[in-house]
């Protein structure tokens, strides 16, 4: 029966990680381009809508504020300094992206100090759901269910809109989207900031439920970086199998052994990297 | 071949280095810890720079060599230069199988291989905490000694991790200027092309990967006997980031870059940290700094202060990646 | 050279280079001013704890300036969290600044670290590290420690909820898995035989884990009447917000047997707080002579209320600066010597060093959370429960001090 329950509540937790790498995903399938600051962005978000809260704006105000503004961040970085360097070797992805993601969360703590805080869930959604000796909260229950539907708009977005044609076509041949009279340079911003602001706007669905404190970007990185890397990088659908198989075996791990659930998970990532280098659902 | 690359030159520098950290520094316990941090950054230039390989998993090495220094002394105490060997051997063999699992990928996936690697590790070494003491870590590690007295000013240690280094610095020159060497920069050039040669590429590759492996776990060990305690945060992902970036600032044309770079951060930082608590803003934005303006590191400066002052003309302009 | 000293920091870029500690040029102060290391993370993931430790220890300087009419110094010592960086910083004031009193250390790590460093600079450091260890098994004679260890963090929390809640028998932990985890882990379950309580299951995590939701999900389906967190931080925090998300407030007694205080509340707010059991090292609203005192002081000079981070490295510094004015020494076994068996009024009372272990015997608190509506002042999150001291024998802490 706890199996049962662990299962339940790791598809809930991996729809906030297909959330956080999906956009992680987004941006190197397109760009090619590894990036360190997707944590930052995710905390930047969390913060966001902690402060507009205090601020006395609702949650559902606060929630998309806090991504477009995120969005907006990215965008600009992308723009002003990041389209740069892609065509540079990995190596000053990683060192323009860590220096991000450092100056981020330093900005962070100086705007919002080191401690950390609340953000309580939305009025009608604070309590639970009760079903036999099953608890869950009704946050968490929302949260699943609007990641879910955003994934199906993102699927539509991605794989059956003109956009999500053009950016794929930036992916696979930039010259030639440029020769259909397509500017790429402006593509690759929306994109990005498109990315970011998906990480924004899980750190604003995680606040309510892990609250905020300014290192909440390394361990999100990390989990973003597993869950591409599992999944595919630049693969929509592998993002949210390899979301959904995290959660649930970091979930069930909990019962069965706590102390390997992140062993597991590494190897899990190491083995996947090993026999199937695409990930188990990337684009060849 | 730039004037200042020819082996000679390089090893000159070394010892010039050695020399003048002296002069300078007044902290022999700094000066120590960049002349450590210099070898492991070469010992990952080699990776980086002479083979094309960006490992995230340099910690690991750092981390191995830090535990077997610490378990050896503190448990055993086994002779200082059985450690600093037995620590490099060990290193080896972990390099070697990580490098055979890592190589078989390319790109991105391979970074994304050292660093599910180095996550592995840590976690093993958290688990595992009868071994490694886990998040105390191991404590008590003592310093070598010499004819009976042991080295516990901190310049007299200074001066046994300077002949390391120089020692290490030399073979790692050596290494580059081998065939071998010549060879690994043939595969990060074309592997193709190398392997249709008739190199065995893959194994040239895992060659490499032990002898970073090696200095790295070497210098982990001299660092575990410079503190005196063998940490958990040794082998955290976080030393692999720092080495990583200490060798992309140094610049990943040349060696001696790498104690530039090794040297520029250990001394920012310190700098840094005591001036403002949200010094890692300043030292985010030097890495920004670095990747805009300074591609060939802090190596590829020194080159052109070179050229302009005592060449006077500009030799022909060099993409970043060729060495 | 000014810079590093903490009641002068400079943001000016040009100053750096005069600042290194490393490089030439940099003299240090000698002559009769006592000088006091602060090592406490100042950046990294326990910068919150350091921003309050080093004004703590800046201001028990002032205090013992002006009391023995003597300059005092402090120097802050940035360890970022890492035991290696704590150690090197700690080797360099020893070595350059001549630097022979440390009051820090946050971490366990890095406080046993740093302890034998200092032992072997002929220091004396005093600590509000938590690990057992520091006067236990890896005790030494310059390592002093204020805070209680797990034993009496245990037995000051589980005991009186146990008398208080008779009817509460079934009792979940969840538990970081390292030793300091393990040492309250164990002091509860000595708790559970004896009290004759049921020990319903545990839960160990890692300690970079940040979703406990699964955690939770053990613990619910073993029905407990009280779940007891030994985690301690963010964790905690994480791990309390999560469990109330789950309603578990309404369901079972959420106790925190290792709470950071001031500090955490204010980072949980007062509706998580609230009904929750917290144990804490020091609370503000402690009514003893010398907390008074310092509150009044705090609120004049800085206008907040002194949180644990603050009130603690406040304390450890000013015991060691007191015993060295009063040694006319800082040298290590003139310290030492000073504060083996020292009683004192303290700000948790009446608190003495024993000099077996060096173990500071002082109050441990049990907090209760407030509602909203019924906080005096915005930082009146909790009520005292209780409060008391709870030690092993300095032969059972496992402490062999060689001389």
């Amino acid at each position: 029966m706890i199996y049962l329950f662990q299962i339940l509540n790791g598809i809930g937790l991996g729809m906030l990680y297909f959330l956080l790498a999906v956009g992680l995903s987004v941006i190197f399938g397109l760009l090619q381009f590894v990036n360190f600051a997707h944590g930052a962005f995710y905390l930047l978000g969390a913060y966001l809508t902690f402060d507009l809260t205090q601020r006395g704006f609702s949650f559902w105000a606060a929630m998309p504020m806090a991504t477009l503004i995120v969005a907006g961040i990215a965008a600009a970085i992308e723009a002003l300094l990041l389209h740069r360097i892609y065509k540079l070797p990995h190596t000053f992805h990683i060192l323009v992206t860590v220096g991000l993601a450092l100056v981020i969360q330093e900005l962070v703590i100086i705007a919002w100090g080191p401690l950390g805080g609340s953000v309580p869930a939305p009025e009608g959604l604070q309590g639970v759901v009760i079903a036999g000796d099953f608890i869950y909260p009704q946050y968490r229950l929302f949260t699943i269910g609007f990641t879910a539907v955003l994934a199906g708009l993102l699927w539509w977005l991605l794989e059956g809109t003109r956009l999500g044609a053009i950016v794929r076509g930036g992916s696979e041949s930039p010259s030639n989207m440029a020769l259909l009279g397509y500017n790429t340079m402006r593509i690759n911003t929306a994109v990005f900031g498109f990315g970011a602001g998906l990480a924004g706007l899980a750190g604003a669905l995680a606040a309510p439920i892990r609250g905020v404190e300014p290192f909440m970007g390394v361990e999100a990185l990390s989990v973003a970086f597993v869950v591409v890397v599992i999944g595919g990088m630049g693969s929509y659908t592998g993002a949210l199998v390899a979301g959904l198989l995290v959660g649930i075996v970091q979930s069930v791990m909990t019962t069965v052994w706590p102390e390997g659930a992140r062993l597991m998970i590494y190897l899990g990532m190491a083995l996947v990297i090993a026999t199937m280098p695409r990930g188990l659902l990337g684009r060849a | 071949m730039h004037p200042l690359d020819k082996p000679a030159v390089q090893f000159g520098l070394a010892v010039l280095t050695v020399a003048v950290l002296p002069l300078f520094l007044t902290s022999g316990i700094l000066a120590t810890e960049i002349l450590i941090f210099a070898m492991v950054v070469a010992a990952c230039n080699l990776l980086l720079g002479y083979t094309g390989l960006l490992s995230f998993g340099q910690g690991i090495f750092f981390g191995v060599g830090t535990y077997a220094a610490g378990i050896c002394l503190t448990r055993w105490q086994v002779p200082v230069p059985l450690v600093l060997a037995g620590s490099a051997i060990l290193g080896a063999a972990i390099a070697t199988l990580v490098g055979w699992l890592s190589i078989r990928r390319q790109g991105v996936y391979f970074v994304m291989l050292t660093l599910a690697f180095s996550q592995l590790f840590y976690f093993m070494a958290y688990t595992f905490s009868g071994i490694t003491g886990g998040d105390n870590g191991l404590l008590g590690v003592p310093r070598p000694s010499l004819g009976g007295a042991e080295l516990n000013a901190p310049w007299s240690y200074y001066t046994y991790v300077a002949v390391c280094f120089l020692a290490i610095f030399a073979i790692l020159v050596m290494v580059t200027q081998s065939t071998f060497g010549r060879t690994l920069i043939a595969i990060r050039e074309n592997e193709g092309r190398a392997a249709a040669i008739g190199f065995p590429t893959r194994l040239f590759k895992i060659e490499a990967f032990a002898i970073s492996g090696a200095v790295t776990a070497f210098g982990g060990a001299l660092h575990a006997m410079l503190i005196g305690v063998a940490p958990l945060s040794n082998i955290e992902h976080h030393t692999s980031e720092l080495i990583l970036i200490m060798t992309i600032i140094g610049g990943s044309s040349s060696l001696f870059g790498s104690v530039l770079g090794a040297g520029f951060y250990l001394l920012l930082a310190d700098a840094l940290s005591a001036v403002w608590p949200r010094w890692l803003l300043l030292l985010g934005l030097v890495l920004v700094a670095v990747a805009l303006f300074l591609q060939r590191g802090l190596w590829g400066l020194v080159e052109r202060l070179y050229d302009a002052v005592l060449r006077r003309e500009p030799s022909p302009t060099k993409p970043a990646e060729e060495h | 050279m000014l810079n590093r000293r903490s009641f002068l920091t400079t943001s000016s870029l040009a100053a750096i280079s005069l600042a290194t500690p490393g490089l030439l040029g940099r003299a240090s102060a000698q002559g009769a001013a006592l000088k006091i290391g602060v090592p406490v993370p100042i950046s990294g993931a326990f910068a919150a704890n350091g921003k309050f430790a080093t004004i703590g220890a800046q201001m028990a300087a002032e205090e013992v300036a002006k009391a023995h009419g003597i300059e005092v110094s402090t120097l802050d010592l940035d360890t970022e969290g890492k035991p290696a960086t704590a150690v090197r910083k700690v080797q360099d004031a020893l070595a350059q600044d001549g630097i022979k009193l440390f009051a820090g250390g946050i971490l366990s790590s890095e406080s046993l670290a740093m302890g034998k460093e200092i032992e072997r600079g002929g220091g004396s450091f005093m600590t509000t590290a938590g690990a057992d260890e520091i006067t236990g098994p890896d005790c030494n004679k310059a390592t002093f420690r204020w805070s209680v260890p797990t034993f009496g963090a245990i037995d000051q929390t589980v005991r009186p909820i146990i008398d208080a809640l008779p009817e509460a028998k079934r009792w979940y932990t969840i538990t970081p898995q390292y030793v300091f985890g393990d040492g309250l882990l164990n002091a509860a379950k000595a708790v559970f035989a004896e009290k004759g309580i049921e020990h319903v299951g545990n839960s160990y995590h890692s300690l970079t884990d940040k979703e406990f939701s699964g955690y939770l999900t053990n613990a619910i389906s073993a029905q407990p009447d009280v779940l007891l967190l030994l985690n301690f931080g963010a964790q905690s925090s994480d791990t309390l917000r999560q469990a109330v998300s789950f309603g578990l407030k309404q369901r079972m007694t959420i106790v925190v047997a290792w709470a950071s205080g001031l500090e955490q509340f204010e980072a949980l707010g007062p509706d998580i707080c609230e009904g929750v059991y917290f144990g804490a090292q020091y609370w503000h609203g402690a009514d003893t002579p010398l907390n008074r005192e310092l509150v009044a002081r705090v609120q004049e000079k800085h206008g907040f209320n002194p949180n644990y981070s603050f009130a603690g490295s406040y304390i450890i510094s000013k015991l060691l600066l007191d015993a060295a004015a009063k040694a006319g020494s800082a040298e290590g076994s003139a310290v030492i010597g000073q504060l083996e068996g020292l009683k004192y009024t303290g700000l948790t009372g009446e608190e003495e060093i024993r000099a077996a272990d060096h173990q500071v015997i002082k109050d441990y608190y049990l907090l209760k959370g407030k509602a909203k509506d019924a906080m005096a002042g915005k930082d009146d999150y909790v009520d005292i429960i209780s409060s008391g001291k709870s030690f092993l024998s300095a032969e059972q802490s496992g402490c062999k001090m060689t001389a």
